[in-house]
Formats: C-alpha cells, sequence, structure tokens
C-alpha cells in the first residue's frame, strides 16, 4: 500500500514530469496563457494519461515488444480523439479556445513516457495511480504557470479582473518566452527546496 | 512466415481495426449534436454582429430555443450575385458558390415588416488559418455598426484577442467609404491615437504582438465589402 500511494504522490513533486523530468513543455508553454484554457487541458490530460495507461497495461502481454511504440501511439491517438469529438459536442466553446492543444496530447510526452516507462510493465490499477500522481503533477504546474501567466499578462484570473482598470498587461508573460521564464524560475525554486536533483 | 510474425500482424490488425471501428462509431454519433453546436454558434455570433444582447441579467449566454426565436422572428437570409448585385432565388443557391464568394449570403434584421439592417460573413486568412466573422452595418450602409469572430486558429492570448469585447467595439462606427468610394480599411500598429491624434474613421488599434493578425482582420474587411458594395451601392442609391 505505501508504494501504490507513493506511485500517485511522487510524481507531484520528488518526481514531476514537467519540474524535474521536464517533459510536456510543449503543452506547458501553449496552453498556460489563460487559466481556463490549462485547466481544460489537464482534465484532458488526466482523462487520457489514465485511460491510456489502464488499457496499455491491460494488453502488456499481448503486445509484440516489436511494434509496442505504434501500438501505444495507436491506442492514445484514439483516446485523443475521442476526448476531442466529446469536447467539441459538448463543450463547444472550450473546445474552441483549446482548438488544435486538444490533439497535441497525442505527442505529449508525457503520456508516451508512462505507457514506456510504467503501464508496459505492470498491472492496470498501480498504472492507473501512476498516470493520475503524473497527471495531477502535470496539472498542479500547468495551473501554476497559468495562474502567473494570466495574473501578470492579462490582469486577471480565470477570466476575473484583479486589478482596477488600466492595468496594462505585460505581453511578456503572454508570450512563449515568458512561460519559460516563469517555467525556469519554478524548476529553481522547487529543486532549492527539496534538494532533489543530481550534479555530477 | 513465422509464428511470432503472424502473431504481430495479427495483433496489428486487430489494433487497427478496434481504433478505426472505435472512432468512426464516436464521430458518427456525436456529429449530429457537433452541428447543432457550429449552427447554434453562427446563430449566436449573427446576433451578436446584429447588437442583440448575448447574455442575460445573470451573464448567461442566451438559450439555443431564444436564438432559434429571434433569428425566426427577426433575422432573414439573401444570397446576392457579386457581378451584378442582384438578389439571386433559392434555386441557383449553392454552397459550394458560396465557399468561393460567387455567391454573396447576407443576413438581415426584419422589424415593423421591414428590412432593418444587414450583417454579411466576413472570412480570409489570419496568421495561422482562416478566420471567419460577421459584420453589420448600419442604415447608410457604410458605417460598421458591430464585428464578430467566431472561428479562427490565432495565436491564444495574441491574435485570438479578436474574439474579445475590447477589440471588436473599437470597429463601431468606423467608416468603409469616403467620399462615396470605397476606403481601404486599416489597422495602427501601436494604436490609432499615436498616428493620428485625432481619430481615424477608417482605422482600429492593432493587437500588439499580432500584427499579422490584426492586419489580415482589416484587409478581409476591405475585400469582402467591396464583394458586396455593389448590392449595397443599388439600395443607397435607391
Amino acid at each position: 500500500m505505501a508504494t501504490r500511494k507513493k506511485t500517485i504522490t511522487d510524481p507531484l513533486s520528488d518526481n514531476n514530469p514537467i519540474t524535474i523530468q521536464v517533459l510536456g513543455i510543449c503543452s506547458a508553454l501553449a496552453v498556460t496563457v489563460q487559466v481556463q484554457t490549462a485547466f481544460v487541458m489537464a482534465c484532458a490530460l488526466t482523462v487520457v494519461l489514465c485511460s491510456s495507461n489502464v488499457l496499455i497495461s491491460l494488453l502488456r502481454h499481448h503486445i509484440p515488444s516489436r511494434i509496442r511504440m505504434i501500438v501505444e501511439v495507436s491506442v492514445i491517438a484514439s483516446l485523443v480523439v475521442v476526448v476531442d469529438q466529446v469536447l467539441r459536442a459538448f463543450f463547444f466553446e472550450l473546445s474552441r479556445q483549446l482548438s488544435i492543444f486538444v490533439g497535441l496530447i497525442i505527442t505529449n510526452c508525457i503520456v508516451m513516457g508512462r505507457a514506456e516507462a510504467y503501464a508496459i510493465q505492470n498491472p492496470p490499477a498501480p498504472s492507473f495511480m501512476d498516470g493520475l500522481g503524473n497527471a495531477l503533477g502535470y496539472s498542479f504546474i500547468l495551473l501554476l504557470v497559468a495562474s502567473f501567466r494570466e495574473i501578470i499578462g492579462s490582469g486577471s484570473w480565470y477570466g476575473w479582473n484583479l486589478f482596477p482598470e488600466g492595468y496594462v498587461g505585460s505581453g511578456l508573460a503572454i508570450l512563449a518566452p515568458g512561460a519559460f521564464l516563469i517555467l525556469g524560475i519554478i524548476i529553481w525554486v522547487q529543486r532549492t527546496v527539496t534538494q532533489n536533483f543530481k550534479d555530477d | 512466415m513465422q509464428k511470432a510474425d503472424r502473431q504481430l500482424v495479427r495483433f496489428a490488425f486487430i489494433v487497427c481495426v478496434t481504433c478505426s471501428v472505435l472512432l468512426s462509431g464516436v464521430a458518427a454519433g456525436l456529429r449530429e449534436r457537433q452541428e447543432r453546436e457550429v449552427e447554434l454558434d453562427r446563430k449566436r455570433n449573427v446576433l451578436i454582429a446584429f447588437g442583440v444582447e448575448s447574455r442575460d441579467e445573470t451573464g448567461r449566454r442566451i438559450s439555443a430555443e431564444r436564438v432559434a426565436e429571434i433569428f425566426a422572428d427577426n433575422v432573414g437570409q439573401v444570397v446576392i450575385d457579386p457581378d451584378t448585385g442582384e438578389e439571386l432565388p433559392d434555386s441557383v443557391v449553392e454552397d459550394r458558390a458560396i465557399r468561393r464568394k460567387q455567391q454573396l449570403p447576407l443576413f438581415y434584421w426584419m422589424e415593423d415588416g421591414e428590412r432593418q439592417r444587414y450583417t454579411m460573413p466576413i472570412s480570409g486568412d489570419g496568421l495561422w488559418g482562416r478566420i471567419y466573422g460577421y459584420l453589420a452595418l448600419e442604415d447608410d450602409l457604410m458605417t460598421i455598426a458591430g464585428i464578430t469572430f467566431f472561428d479562427h486558429n490565432e495565436t491564444p492570448g495574441l491574435g485570438a484577442e479578436i474574439e474579445r469585447d475590447w477589440y471588436q467595439e473599437q470597429f463601431r462606427g468606423k467608416q468603409l467609404m469616403a467620399d462615396g468610394d470605397l476606403k481601404e480599411f486599416r489597422s495602427i500598429r501601436g494604436g490609432v491615437e499615436s498616428q493620428y491624434p485625432d481619430g481615424n474613421p477608417h482605422a482600429v488599434d492593432g493587437i500588439s504582438g499580432a500584427t499579422i493578425t490584426s492586419e489580415s482582420v482589416a484587409r478581409l474587411i476591405t475585400e469582402d465589402f467591396r464583394r458586396y458594395n455593389i448590392f449595397f451601392k443599388r439600395l443607397r442609391d435607391g
């Protein structure tokens, strides 16, 4: 039980997919201009990551190792398309805001990474936990970066204006380089606090 | 073929078939709902361009039923021939010709049995893809009454700001003609005031960080208005 708990808590900080493994950076830059889009992206990724991990894990004894990556990508891509279609049908506004980013979950290194590193050799239940933990670790950083960017860049949070009329947003926070800076600072702070890094 | 190879091919085949069946199923099952959402979104945007309040007192968007109701009561559509400026009968209207702008659809607002205002669809290339929107005109058929953009692939936070109220509101009251002639509409980098301290009725502020998107919007307005103007000219001349 202790290890199972660790599967879920580890990726939140000590082994965070974004700040420690520095995976999934592309979407961490792309969808973090506003908290709302980041939130939906986080939800979509959580669904995809958990289900892909479970599916891959269920298939793990049957997948021929020579084509295992292609199979993983097929499973992930199918799930992403399903999520995208569902968003379009039931959350039209949001799907329009996210536009191509949902599709880009397919290429999110975290999903493929967890399938390869964990789900392919572990039973479904722990794989689910692993997926959930990593998705939450990703979501946490995504929302953190988005909060900074939206507050500094647009003067609002989740669409609510925080500052009085006349606040001029910082263009830097809205552009991708701003995300790099904020992400860099987060990684720096986290590694300093946890002392969790190797420096050879 | 060895046994392992056969297994591999069989597995790959099963994966392919399962995935394609699943995806086709989902796509087919949801298509109707998706199309309804797209249609509703377009209608909402036509209404916004006409200046109908898009949100009620509680801040919620007006319902699908209400949109349909307003559409049935007040909104009509005609299709214009871009060469003659005449209205085309329904029998010759084709979706393909509309997409190629060989036929021009136009919405009008009916009140007291009269056509009062017109809204035209506008579209053109942006930075990443095509931008689609609606532009409503005042009675004089040369002043912008309202504008909306409902479909585009511009960068969120930059080009996608064209969806925001602050950007769209500045178009209201701007002129598309000067002294009876078509006038190129412009987007000014750094803001209209920086170049025209007294204001300019033919230009709006560009979006900083999204110059290409802003200029594309100005260009597509100019170009599409030129297409429709043949019809508006007939109306203006009476």
